[in-house]
């Protein structure tokens, strides 16, 4: 049996459990494959933390598929048990720091969101520079991008940060589907040229 | 596929969420009536029906006032030969506890399932009660599914062990299996041309009165054990045992003689825990029915058993009555649960690696503890980040004003004079930084509840109880005539957004206008109705309007007895939302934009801190300098920020959008930066 996990973190309002949603529709195609991984929704109120987990499953053969051992999955990811973090704000990706590990891609915007504690002197919002020591401590595979402007420039709203971060996915991990998948998931959905386009965006950088 | 949910049959997957799963369940079982209050994380499996309800042939979906309500519609169309659905969320039993307390006396007709969606953790619920525990009392059998396929396959099932034993029966769902999204193979659906009610009367079961009442206690204690022997058999029911012959890797505990018992998503989280210390030889027991307990299995299980876990979220209701069993067998094993998980907050599966590698003394792989210190390590320097109101909501403007008017902006002090009574909706986030504007927040209704009885009891007080529509209409009318007949010295907000916003934005009585721009016909005119209860200071605002709104609570505050306010605005997302479907165009409107300007503007922090809104933000500039700036892309210019800054430094910029395009001079009114990208948005 094989896996890969990719959490998504970041606020509400960002496209996080649609992102989540697409890439979870790509494990359709295979019978040996199944996927799973819950979500953190805020309420109808945007600003607070939003998480979705993606959990694919390669079984080696119908039986493993059919052990009662092996077939159960947590919808949650373990410490250290993502292979990927994809992060749309930056202090979220700190706080999402337990679940990667040396060997880990992180993916993380740029753009900040100044929190209500920074905003009342409660605490201070870190420097690029710290999050990116803190994160380079864990692991070397560190990519990041300024989501908000690169979707501003190009589609004049922050709505494709999500579809753009999951082209840079398939572009500096070894995510184990194809982006044809994605690609055609893409094609079905509803402004399926602006995703298309983003997605190459993230592909590309 | 056009609509999968409602057309999938038998051979078709897709990747659908957890409470989807549990509404198609319904529908294949034939399901024709689902009701519920909305409640997070259970929405959406009476929203699914509900959207879908015109592809849907005899179904019949209604969001009920109160959970009380809902489970007794849920009652009268299972009586009526109808197979129903009632959602709700964990507390939603609390108001529906009576109607389920009834339910096993009097039995049920066609199948009746009342899905629970729990909140471990509490990330949207304000508590983390266990609804197990009702079952003890009501004797609901409860099933509990543990991934996405098994939420619709337990919750058809459930529909038949309804009508097989005459129970309501309860399908219990945590948050986590809620909002879990994964691949469902779906299964066919039963012909829905079969569906159509007939209520036949049987005094016998539905008459519950004295000796009545006795007799079918009986009855059902009766039913009861023969579902015992149900569980005993059931393929609900999981024993997996461990392979004979095992690899001892661990000579201090033999792996044979040890054994787990779990149920739900937990149970998914011990598979996963048990792979990831490679401890995958112990006896497991997945109980998919968690009440009743069969003696028989437990016993089955436990026999060669030296040690049992029990692994479960709060309390520990699977270990009381396992221990109980255990006790009434002369068990002579160890049981442990409750010593080894906590009883408060999710269990997560972190907390399940740890408990399971504790006890069997087999550490998680390096890569665990390390990713553990890392978060360990930084945590203290990441700031905190907690959910405050949408850029544009009306109950910033309330919670805003209220504040101004009781004088008690951005303190959290204990000795306050006015008292706010906080209760349960989006307006809820008040109590949060940086307004901290609540004094309590408990159940549904409490704030005036609470509230009256201080006013008696503490004459030296103001007091403002809020409330919002949805939440005023579920139980909040009995509370104000209570105050109304004791003339409680009370003012009472409504702030009235006309929706349910907070799981999803359902309609609630007084919503007029549908979100298509359709009028709601016998929508219930929220002023008649106070009007008719005898209040006669009744007063309605505009909360965006922060000025006028706190004086208007100043002056409310100095009359005596109780006073209405009505605070009037509907929810942004709604608003805005209408005006997408309507398609409204900029053209010849003329386009507001507002603008902080730099170098007016003296941070006396108004906008930024008091109100609060997120669409103003802090930049730094090259030399470190930092600064206030409105995010065009974010703001929906409601202009609080421009009423609220002392300063001038906020303006509103009016333009025609055709003469901003072409011409110059117009351009430059905006000059700074981020502007540049303002532009070219709107253009
Ligand atoms: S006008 Fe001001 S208060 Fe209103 S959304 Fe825009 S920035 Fe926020
Ligand atoms: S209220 Fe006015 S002066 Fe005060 S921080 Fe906001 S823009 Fe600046």
């Amino acid at each position: 049996m094989q896996q890969f996990n990719i959490a998504i973190t970041g606020l509400g309002g960002q496209g996080i459990i649609t992102a989540g949603t697409i890439l979870k529709n790509a494990a359709l195609n295979s019978d040996l494959q199944d996927v799973s991984g819950s979500e953190r929704r805020g309420g109808a109120q945007r600003e607070g933390y939003v998480e979705a987990f993606v959990k694919y499953i390669f079984y080696d053969s119908v039986s493993e598929m059919q052990n009662q051992r092996k077939n159960m999955h947590s919808p949650m990811i373990a410490s250290g048990d993502a292979d990927v973090l994809i992060s749309l704000e930056p202090i979220e990706t700190l706080r999402a720091i337990s679940y990667v590990n040396k060997n880990s891609v992180i993916i993380f915007n740029t753009n900040t969101h100044i929190p209500i504690s920074v905003r009342m002197g409660k605490s201070k919002y870190p420097e690029l520079y710290d999050i990116l020591n803190s994160l380079y401590n864990i692991t070397d595979k560190v990519f990041y991008y300024d989501f908000n402007k690169l979707s501003i420039e190009n589609f004049g709203s922050i709505i494709s940060v999500n579809v753009i971060s999951l082209g840079v996915v398939f572009a500096k991990t070894n995510i184990p589907i194809s982006k044809n998948v994605i690609e055609n998931i893409l094609l079905k959905g509803p402004k399926a040229q602006d995703n298309l386009r983003a997605f190459n965006i993230g592909l590309n950088l | 596929m056009a609509n999968l949910f409602v057309e999938g049959k038998y051979g078709d997957k897709g990747i659908i969420l957890g409470n989807e799963a549990i509404a198609r369940g319904a529908l294949e079982a034939g399901v024709g009536y689902a009701s519920m209050y909305p409640g997070t994380p259970a929405s959406e499996i009476i929203i699914t029906l509900d959207k879908n309800k015109k592809y849907i042939k005899n179904i019949y979906t209604e969001f009920s006032l109160n959970e009380h309500i809902s489970l007794h519609g849920a009652i009268g169309a299972s009586w009526s030969g109808i197979r129903s659905l009632c959602a709700m969320k964990n507390v939603g039993l609390n108001v529906a506890s009576e109607p389920a307390h009834f339910l096993a006396y009097t039995g049920v007709k066609a199948g009746l399932v009342l899905a629970i969606g729990s909140d471990p953790g509490a990330p949207s619920s304000s508590n983390e009660q266990d609804d197990r525990w009702y079952s003890l009392h009501t004797y609901m059998p409860i099933l509990e599914p543990s991934n996405i396929q098994e939420a619709k396959d337990f919750t058809k099932k459930a529909f038949e062990i309804s009508e097989q034993f005459s129970f309501g029966i309860i399908l219990m769902a945590p948050s986590r299996l809620c909002h879990n999204a994964g691949i469902l193979h779906f299964g066919d659906c039963l012909d829905r041309d079969l569906i159509s009610g007939n209520f036949k009367r049987d005094p016998e079961n539905y008459l519950n009165l004295f000796n009545l009442a006795v007799k079918n206690h009986k009855k059902y204690l009766e039913r009861n054990e023969l579902l015992k022997k149900y569980a005993n058999t059931s393929e609900l029911n999981i024993i997996i045992d461990a392979e004979t012959g095992s690899r001892n890797h661990n000579r201090r505990r033999n792996n044979n003689r040890i054994g787990f018992i779990s149920s739900g998503v937990i149970y998914a989280h011990l598979i996963e825990a048990l792979n990831f210390i490679n401890a995958d030889n112990y006896k497991i027991l997945k109980l998919g029915i968690t009440f009743p307990l069969s003696e028989e299995l437990i016993k089955r299980f436990l026999n060669d058993l030296d040690e049992v876990v029990i692994v479960e979220e709060a309390e520990g209701f699977l270990e009381f009555q396992i221990k109980k069993i255990a006790f009434e067998i002369g068990y002579q094993g160890k049981i442990h649960g409750k010593n080894i998980f906590n009883a408060y907050g999710e269990l997560t599966v972190d907390d399940v690696i740890k408990g399971a590698a504790n006890f069997l003394k087999k550490p998680p792989p390096e890569y665990f503890d390390t990713a553990v210190k890392n978060l360990e390590m930084i945590s203290d320097k990441i700031p905190q980040r907690m959910g405050t109101f949408c850029v544009g909501c009306p109950h910033r403007g309330s919670i805003y004003s209220i504040l101004k008017a009781s004088g008690y902006s951005n303190t959290d002090s204990k000795d306050r004079d006015v008292i706010i009574a906080g209760d349960i909706g989006c307006y809820t986030l008040g109590l949060l930084p940086p307004y901290n504007a609540m004094d309590w927040l408990t159940c549904m209704n409490s704030g005036l509840s609470i509230g009256q009885a201080i006013s008696i009891a503490d004459k030296s007080k103001k007091i403002i109880a809020l409330v919002g529509d949805s939440t005023f209409y579920h139980s909040g009318i009995p509370v104000l005539m209570n105050a109304v007949q004791n003339n409680s010295n009370i003012l009472y907000i409504i702030l009235d957004n006309s929706w349910t916003a907070m799981t999803g934005h359902q309609k609630t009585p007084s919503t007029k206008i549908d979100i298509d721009g359709i009028p709601i016909p016998n929508a219930i005119n929220l002023k008649d109705l106070l009007k008719s209860l005898g209040i006669s200071y009744i007063k309605t605002i505009d909360p965006n309007n922060v000025k006028r709104f706190s004086v208007l609570i100043k002056e409310a505050l100095k009359e005596k007895g109780l006073k209405v306010i009505i605070a009037k605005r509907e929810c942004i997302l709604q608003e805005e939302r209408r005006n997408k479907i309507k398609n409204v165009k900029l053209n010849n409107k003329p386009e507001i934009i507002y603008e902080l300007q730099k170098e007016r503007c003296v941070k006396c922090n108004e906008c930024f801190v008091e109100l609060a809104c997120p669409a103003i933000q802090l930049k730094k500039e090259d030399d470190n300098k930092e600064f206030y700036f409105i995010d065009t892309v974010a703001c929906v210019k409601c202009g609080v920020c421009y009423e609220v800054c002392p300063n001038g430094a906020i303006r509103k910029v009016e333009f025609n959008l055709h003469s901003l395009i072409n011409s110059e001079p117009q351009v430059n009114l905006l000059n700074n930066k981020e502007n540049k990208t303002e532009l070219k948005i709107i253009a």
